[in-house]
Order: structure tokens, then C-alpha cells, then sequence
């Protein structure tokens, strides 16, 4: 049935050098593309695939292409989102680490469907190795030249560069990483224009999850049939799960998208650790609703999580063990957002921090039921009133953490007071 | 056009045109903060939250383009209870310190709490402290606690002014305005963040802890200061003579003129309101008589004067020096006077001097109406030194400019053996020793008249202010002398208001009759 795409090569020695990975059939997608397929058809192809983003919002990919406008005489933009900046999201490096090269090859055959000649990868600032690892894989495909002018004697031209960005969580964005890109402070921009109209430099631009490329070559070789065969016939592919947490065998894993949850955390990561009894999961980065441990039979793909009412997000499964005190969930939850919110609308400016300070005050015993109803009605009057959705983002989590914790909220209070 | 619904209104509206402009025309009044029409909405503050049919969220009013058949609410219970929560977050943090601030009744924190809030506070957090006094330059107070961080001041000095001084700071609950390194706000155009500020957060050095805004009152004139012609509001005391308070004019303020000055004035402008209270000229004086003397036997005893000289034909010793401070109608009956009545009257004209200019509003011409003047034919010379000298026996000064361009000594020299010597003016100076009459006249704020930009727009106004003690507007003077002289007793018989003057003049000289 399903195979590894993207971690086939993960653990193979040396699998970030050019001639590893041209060994084991690279840039065989690349070279299919640029010869024997049009533009035309491989965004058929990406349609028909039903390839999802895999940053956070799950937009299918192809329909994202076909927004770019067509015969506009300004330059064209893809812009690589590997800010990977949402907690417990680590999949990205993985792939960047172990095949860059996988990633350039999304990335040409992107650019040559779009019609885009100049690629940016915005990376996380810490991932300093990664970077490198990148520059030097851009290298080497230019020396081979699968980048630069005239791209395999097919006339296409690319050039793929990395910037570095300096640490805010919000630069993940899409619109925050343009400014950011642009030199600017990164703020998300106001909605419309989009970005697929009025991006980069006020350019037509395509932004796209690392993950989300490096699975396009895939579709190029083996059909949209059979990339829809790997996971769900709305939601294709494989998807790289970032297990963190309580777990025998923390991780990254790839299955088709569709796997259960309780399969993830009890086979592939190995259960939970020694002595440790599950409480909840956060199955897809910090901003998704919790889980209750009763919860996790369910299919790990977007629409089911929604009826569930969580979000796949980024793949990043957090396994939370019943000694840990969903009051520290909390105030880790809140700290974070709080730190990063860039402060430029106020519901998001000021709600999260007022919900910190409750918190805290909560976590040192002091305060009743009634700050936890408030934090509840600050998060809902956070919801749905942002301006980008790191709003929503760090509301979501509140709000279904309070709803399903309360009693244990509640008890947790009650002991540190007595502590204290 | 689009039809549109907004409440329970039909309106038919301007394509593209946002729902918060639609609602503006209406007149129907939507909360906001952060945006201005001045600038590119921005959509940070929230405030501007309504309910459209069909759309799940609450959208922004303030950026939401109108679209055909769109139904929006903008009183309905999710938006009073979404801007609620929006207002509550602003005032979270907010060091509630109105009855030490000078926005306090002028304040849209404090207005849209009337309409939204009234609710019991919820937040028993200790409030982040921040810096109340940043000195951001020459005439501006930051208080980094009273800012919403609505950034109409960041955009005003990236978009008018383009000096970028200040910028945002920091992130999340330390988010802050401040000023780029060592930078300052002193462009010519900095007054307008005070204004523009919609809270406390930015205040005037001038007008701190001077009175309550609702002490004041609000009255439009132009400002004299240059050629552009900005539409301004003064900020008065009314009770300013019952109470002896120590100042009657507290402050000016752009009025939004689209055609004009948009929504901003010139510092000069702002500040420059002292002259309107300042030196004063506010009775008349005679040199050889203790006794007062009034208007009427003032008026008679200078068109005596000018009626011997008159019938002597020798009006060509007479010397008028005027000025383009003067209105469209002044310098119309001027005219009227000495040059068609009186034919040979030596005319010249002293303003204040030449400065340079900038490209936003500011021109370099340092007087209200050189381009009326223009238009009423008058040639501008500058004051003959040699014809003032020998060839006056009679003058009348209209305003103190003169004192800029000639030193004291000369004047007094070429005026020593002129036997009639006059002065008209706003304020008392050194011309006042020099000459037999000083008949206190009053300023663009204080008359009604219209004047002439430097485009050649005409812009009428009203009387702002009283004129403060005797002083008189110069046209109710040129009206009282032209029937005084009797020469076409007529004419000037039918003028009681600028506005007759102006339909005269708009008859005579096709340009102000467009
Ligand atoms: C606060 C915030 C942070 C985000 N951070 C990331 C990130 O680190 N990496 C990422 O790929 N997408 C991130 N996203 C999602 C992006 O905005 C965007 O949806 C995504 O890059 C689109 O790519 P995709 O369609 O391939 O998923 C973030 C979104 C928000 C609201
Ligand atoms: S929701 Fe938060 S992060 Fe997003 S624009 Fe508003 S303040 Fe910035
Ligand atoms: S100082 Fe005033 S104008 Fe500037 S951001 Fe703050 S509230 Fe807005
Ligand atoms: S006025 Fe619309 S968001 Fe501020």
C-alpha cells in the first residue's frame, strides 16, 4: 500500500549530497517535468492529487498555484515557508537536514509550473546547519545545473536563495514572513490582497510549506492516482508526523495521511514511557485543540480532526502523561503566545497577556472557578477578532483546554493555594 | 453604484468604497481608531467591527470593500458586544488618568466607552508600566501608556512628512511607539500628531494642562500665515473677558479642507496663534489729545484730510501703503477709494518678507492674499522711500509690516515732515510714536471676508472671534471713510457686510465674479 517518500532516504548515509541522492533516482521528477510536461499539466496533475498544505491551514496546494493571475508583467515569487515555528513541529528539519535536494526539486518544478523564477527559502534562524546544508545543496545543483539559466537545456531559468530569520514565531505567517523578507518588521498584513496577487514585493507570490514541496516530485513520477492511494482520496500523500512528549519513541514518522492517533503514539512511537499513563494529546502543534485520552481513536487527517474540533495543523503530536498538571499546560500555552504576539491588533496585543498574568497568578494558588470563566470569555473575545490567526491560535487551545481540564484546573488550584 | 443596506438604511452607493465610508456618508457613525482617511486602512485596532449577512465573523467596517445587496449590521448584539470586548482590551492596561489629561472630553476611548462599555472592570491584574513622559521633540509629549498603538503617528511622519522619526518597538504587552534612535519629531508639520492622536497618548507641549477642552469652544477661520490658505479651528475661551482669564485663544487645529490643506496644518500655523492675542492695538489714540477719541470723529477728521487735499488736486501727496494680509473685499473698496475716487494716491504695498517654503503645505509668500491683489490689479510695489519722503503730505499705514523691511530710524526720518500721518493696524509698535492716529484694526480671525490662495481659489469665512477691545474690521473703516469723503457717498452707502461687498466686486473685476 503506502510507501515513504519523504523519509525513504532519512538515516541513508550522506543522503544531502547531490550524488547520494541522484543515486537513489533524484531529480528524476525534475527532469520528467521540464522535458516531457507542460506547465498546464502538472498543475492538472497537483489538482488532481489533492496535495494539502502541510504548514498548518491545509489549503490544497494546486488550487493555491492557480490563483497566481497569468500574464501580469511583474516578476513572480515562491516564497519556502521553513520557519517551522509551531511548537512540537520539528518534521521540516528533518527534511532539510537529511534531502535538501527532495525540497529543491519541489521547489523547480514549482517555480517552472507557476512560471516563477526566483525562489526564497525563509528558515527558522536557529536551524543554522540547516541553512548551510541548503546553500550548500543549491550549490551543487547549480554545479549540475538543475538551477540557474536554461535549467537542463529546457530554457527555464531559477535561482533559489536562504534567508535566515531572527527568531519570532510569527514570521511563520505567511504575510509576517513577507515583510520579514522584505526587511521589514514582521507584521501579518491585512487581508485582501493576498498573497497570490500582491505578495513579495508587491509581486504575485506563491508561499508554500517545506513539506508541502518536497512531495510534489512524487505526483511527477508516480500520477495523482496513486498519490491520492497513499492517504485520502480528498487529502493525498503521506504526511511526517513530529512525535514529542511522554512517548517510549519520540519522533519523526511518516504514514498516510488518515492513520489513527492511537496507532501513532502506541506502535510507531512505542507508547507511552515507562510508568506513564496517557491524559491528552495535542495532535498537531501548540495552537491545535487538546485531545482527551479517550479521544485519540481518530483518523489523523484534516477533515476528521475538525469534526473532532481540533486541526491537523502541522503534524506536531504532543502526548501529555497524567502527572503533568494541565495547569502547566496552560501557562506554557499562554506564555508562549503572549511572548510572540507581534502586538499590532489589540484583542491579541492585550487579551494574551491578561490571560497570562490570570495564570500565573492561578498557578501560585491564587484566584477561584471564576478567573478560569474569565480566562474563557478573554480567549472567546480573542476569537475570530484578529487580524492574522495567531489570534485563533493561541485562543483555541484556551478554550479547549479550560472546557475539558476544568475540574482538574479547579483541583490544581485548590492545591497550590494550600501549598502556598 | 451598489445598492447596499446598512442597518435599516437602502443605500446606493460609490463602487469599491468601503462599508465605513458608505456608513460615513450616511452619517452613520462607526468606532474606530486606527483608521484615518488620510491614510490606507490598516485594520489593527478592531474597534471598527460590524455583521454582514452571510459572512460568519464580525468583518472590519474600516477595510471591508461594499459589495452589491450587501446587508450589514452595524448595531446589532454580536457587534455591540464584539466592540465591547475590544474596547475592554484597550482599557485593560490603560492607566485611566482622565482627569489629568488634556484629551479628556475630546477622547474616543472615553466616548466609545459611554456607547459600549459601561461595564464593571474584570481586570485585577498589577497594569504594565510604561514610559507617561517620552519628550518626542520640540512641541510633543508621548505617554506610552495612554497609547492604543493605532500608528496614525507612525504613518503620518512615514506618509506626509516623510521623516520616519518615530516607529513601533518591541512585541506583545511591550509593544511600544518611540522615536528611531536619537531622532526627534520637529518637521514644520509635528503639531499634527496631537492632533491626530485619537486619545492622550500624544500631547502638546502648548496646550498641556492649560484648561479642559470642554472649557472651549470651536470657531473656523483661515489662517493668515502664508498664501495656501488653511482651513483652521480655533480653540477659545468664551468667557475670556468676564473672567479676566489670562488668554483667550488656547489653541489652533486643522479643519479638513479636502482642497485645500486636507486634514493637517503647518506648525507656523498651530503655533502662531499668539499674534491673534498678542500686542494688541484695542484703542484708538491720538497724539495730541487726552481725551478719547471715537470712530466716528476719527474717520471724519482723516477724510477731512484727505477732502482738502482732495480739493486742492493734490490727492497725488498722498501716500496709502497696504498690505495682502488685507481681504479680497478690503482691497477691493481700497481701490474703490484711492485709486478711482482720489485717481493719483500713491499706492505701495508692505507684507511680511519672503521665507521658503516646503512641499506639503507651506509657501514661501508669508501673507494670506498677494494673489487677490493680483486679481484687483494692484501692482505690489514696495514702499518709495524718496515719494514718502518729499512727496507725502498725508499717509496711512494699513498694518506694522513695514517695520520689517525698513529700519525705525529711516522711517522716522521720511516721515518727520509728513503734516498727516496714520496708522491701521492689529497691533500696537514703534510706528505708533510716529504718527498723529493709531486706529486699531483687526485679523483674518477676527473679521468676515474672503481671500485669494495661492492657486487662485477664493475661500469666504466667518468672523471667528470678537475684535478684541475697539478694534474694527479695516472694510467697516474703508466703508465709514469712502461715505465720509462724499465723493460717490452712494456706493459706499449700500455696504453693511463683506458679503454685499464681495457681490459689488464679483460684478467689477470678473475674476471674483466666477
Ligand atoms: C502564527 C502562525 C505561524 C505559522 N508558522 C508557520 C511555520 O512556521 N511554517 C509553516 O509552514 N507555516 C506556518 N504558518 C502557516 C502559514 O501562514 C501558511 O499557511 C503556510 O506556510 C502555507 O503553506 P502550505 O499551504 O504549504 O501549508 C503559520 C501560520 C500562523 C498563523
Ligand atoms: S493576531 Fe496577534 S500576531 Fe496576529 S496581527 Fe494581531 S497582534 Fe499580531
Ligand atoms: S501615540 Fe496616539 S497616534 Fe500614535 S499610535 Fe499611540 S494612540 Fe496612535
Ligand atoms: S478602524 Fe477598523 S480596525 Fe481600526
Amino acid at each position: 500500500m503506502s510507501e515513504k517518500q519523504l523519509s525513504k532516504l532519512f538515516g541513508l548515509e550522506n543522503s544531502h549530497q547531490i550524488d547520494v541522492y541522484i543515486e537513489q533516482d533524484g531529480y528524476r521528477a525534475v527532469k520528467k517535468a521540464l522535458s516531457e510536461l507542460t506547465p498546464e499539466t502538472i498543475l492538472d496533475l497537483v489538482k488532481a492529487a489533492n496535495l494539502r498544505g502541510r504548514g498548518g491551514a491545509g489549503f490544497p496546494a494546486g488550487i493555491k498555484w492557480g490563483f497566481v493571475p497569468k500574464g501580469v508583467d511583474k516578476p513572480k515569487y515562491l516564497c519556502v515557508n521553513a520557519d517551522e515555528g509551531e511548537p512540537g513541529t520539528i518534521k521540516d528539519r528533518y527534511l532539510m537536514t537529511n534531502v535538501p535536494h527532495l525540497l529543491l526539486e519541489g521547489i523547480i518544478i514549482t517555480c517552472y509550473c507557476v512560471g516563477i523564477h526566483v525562489a526564497y527559502i525563509y528558515i527558522r534562524g536557529e536551524y543554522e546547519m540547516v541553512a548551510q546544508r541548503l546553500e550548500q545543496a543549491i550549490a551543487e545543483a547549480h554545479a549540475q545545473g538543475y538551477l540557474g539559466n536554461n535549467i537542463l537545456e529546457s530554457g527555464f531559468d531559477l535561482e533559489v536563495y536562504v534567508h535566515r530569520g531572527a527568531g519570532a514565531y510569527i514570521c511563520g505567517e505567511e504575510t509576517a514572513l513577507l515583510e520579514s523578507l522584505e526587511g521589514k518588521r514582521g507584521n501579518p498584513r491585512l487581508k485582501p490582497p493576498f498573497p497570490a496577487s500582491i505578495g513579495l514585493f508587491q509581486c504575485p507570490t506563491v508561499i508554500n510549506n517545506v513539506e508541502t514541496l518536497a512531495n510534489v516530485p512524487s505526483i511527477i513520477l508516480k500520477g495523482a492516482g496513486w498519490f491520492c492511494q497513499q492517504g485520502l482520496p480528498k487529502d493525498g500523500g503521506t504526511r511526517l508526523f513530529g512525535v514529542s512528549g511522554m512517548v517510549q519513541k519520540p519522533g519523526v514518522y511518516e504514514l498516510p495521511t488518515g492513520s489513527n492517533l492511537r496507532d501513532l503514539i502506541f506502535q510507531h512511537a512505542g507508547g507511552m514511557k515507562e510508568g506513564k499513563r496517557l491524559k491528552a494529546v495535542i495532535p498537531g502543534g501548540m495552537s491545535s485543540p487538546v485531545l482527551k485520552a479517550d479521544e485519540i481513536d481518530i483518523p489523523l487527517d484534516g477533515d476528521s480532526l475538525m469534526e473532532a474540533k481540533s486541526m491537523l495543523g502541522s503534524g506536531a503530536v504532543i502526548v501529555i502523561d497524567e502527572e503533568t498538571s494541565m495547569l502547566d499546560v496552560l501557562k506554557i500555552i499562554t506564555d508562549f503566545y503572549s511572548h510572540e504576539s507581534c502586538g499590532q491588533c489589540t484583542p491579541c496585543r492585550v487579551g494574551n497577556p491578561w490571560i497570562r498574568k490570570i495564570v500565573h497568578r492561578l498557578c501560585q494558588g491564587i484566584g477561584g472557578p471564576d478567573d478560569i470563566d474569565n480566562v474563557r470569555r478573554l480567549a472567546d473575545n480573542i476569537m475570530g477578532k484578529t487580524l492574522c490567526p495567531l489570534g485563533d491560535a493561541a485562543a483555541m487551545p484556551i478554550l479547549s483546554l479550560t472546557e475539558k481540564f476544568r475540574e482538574e484546573l479547579i483541583t490544581s488550584l485548590n492545591e497550590r493555594r494550600q501549598e502556598s | 453604484m451598489v445598492k447596499i443596506r446598512i442597518d435599516d438604511r437602502e443605500l446606493e452607493v460609490q463602487e469599491g468604497i468601503t462599508i465605513f465610508n458608505a456608513a460615513s456618508e450616511a452619517g452613520i457613525p462607526i468606532p474606530h481608531f486606527c483608521y484615518h482617511p488620510a491614510f490606507v486602512p490598516e485594520g489593527t485596532c478592531r474597534m471598527c467591527l460590524v455583521e454582514i449577512e452571510g459572512v460568519p465573523k464580525l468583518e472590519l467596517a474600516c477595510s471591508t470593500v461594499v459589495r452589491d445587496g450587501m446587508i450589514v449590521s452595524t448595531q446589532s448584539d454580536r457587534v455591540r458586544d464584539g466592540r465591547k470586548g475590544v474596547l475592554e482590551f484597550l482599557l485593560a492596561e490603560h492607566p485611566l488618568d482622565c482627569p489629568i489629561c488634556d484629551q479628556a472630553g475630546d477622547c474616543k476611548l472615553q466616548d466609545y466607552y459611554e456607547d459600549y462599555g459601561l461595564y464593571e472592570s474584570q481586570f485585577s491584574e498589577v497594569k504594565d508600566k510604561h514610559d507617561k513622559k517620552v519628550d518626542l521633540g520640540k512641541h510633543l509629549i508621548h505617554d506610552q501608556e495612554r497609547c492604543v498603538l493605532c500608528r496614525r503617528c507612525v504613518r503620518f511622519l512615514c506618509e506626509v512628512t516623510g521623516t520616519e522619526d518615530l516607529g513601533v518597538f518591541e512585541r506583545g504587552s511591550h509593544t511600544e511607539v518611540n522615536l528611531y534612535l536619537d531622532n526627534q519629531v520637529d518637521n514644520n508639520y509635528s503639531g499634527n500628531l496631537a492632533q491626530i492622536c485619537p486619545v492622550g497618548a500624544i500631547t502638546d507641549k502648548d496646550f498641556r494642562f492649560q484648561t479642559r477642552s470642554w472649557f472651549l469652544e470651536e470657531a473656523e477661520s483661515i489662517c493668515p500665515l502664508c498664501s495656501r490658505g488653511c482651513s483652521i479651528q480655533i480653540g477659545y475661551h468664551p468667557g475670556f473677558s468676564r473672567f479676566s482669564l489670562p488668554k483667550r485663544v488656547y489653541r489652533i487645529r486643522a479643519k479638513t479642507n479636502e482642497t485645500v490643506n486636507g486634514y493637517w496644518i503647518c506648525d507656523l500655523g498651530r503655533y502662531g496663534y499668539r499674534y491673534l492675542d498678542e500686542n494688541r492695538a484695542t484703542n484708538l489714540k491720538a497724539r495730541d489729545s487726552q481725551s478719547r477719541i471715537q470712530w466716528d470723529a476719527a474717520v471724519t477728521l482723516l477724510s477731512e484730510k484727505i477732502k482738502r487735499l482732495y480739493y486742492m488736486k493734490r490727492t497725488s501727496r498722498i501716500t496709502v501703503i497696504l498690505n495682502s494680509a488685507l481681504t479680497n473685499e478690503e482691497l477691493y473698496l481700497a481701490g474703490k477709494i484711492f485709486q478711482k475716487d482720489l485717481t493719483d494716491v500713491n499706492i505701495f504695498f508692505a507684507d511680511a518678507a519672503p521665507e521658503s517654503g516646503d512641499d506639503v503645505l507651506l509657501t514661501s509668500e508669508r501673507t494670506p492674499n498677494r494673489r487677490g491683489a493680483l486679481e484687483l490689479g494692484f501692482d505690489l510695489k514696495p514702499v518709495d522711500m524718496d515719494i514718502l519722503s518729499s512727496q507725502t503730505d498725508l499717509v496711512i499705514i494699513f498694518g506694522t509690516h513695514i517695520l520689517e523691511t525698513h529700519s525705525l530710524s529711516d522711517l522716522s526720518n521720511a516721515m518727520e515732515n509728513i503734516p498727516a500721518k496714520f496708522v491701521l493696524a492689529p497691533h500696537t509698535s514703534d510706528l505708533d510714536p510716529m504718527v498723529d492716529m493709531v486706529l486699531p484694526s483687526t485679523h483674518i480671525a477676527e473679521k468676515a471676508g474672503s481671500l485669494t490662495n495661492i492657486d487662485g481659489l477664493v475661500q469666504s469665512f466667518q468672523s471667528a472671534l470678537h475684535p478684541l477691545g475697539e478694534s474694527q474690521a479695516e472694510w467697516q473703516v474703508l466703508v465709514d471713510l469712502g461715505k465720509e469723503l462724499a465723493i460717490n457717498f452712494k456706493f459706499y452707502g449700500q455696504f453693511s457686510n463683506p458679503k454685499n461687498i464681495n457681490r459689488e466686486m464679483g460684478k467689477e473685476v470678473p475674476f471674483f465674479g466666477k
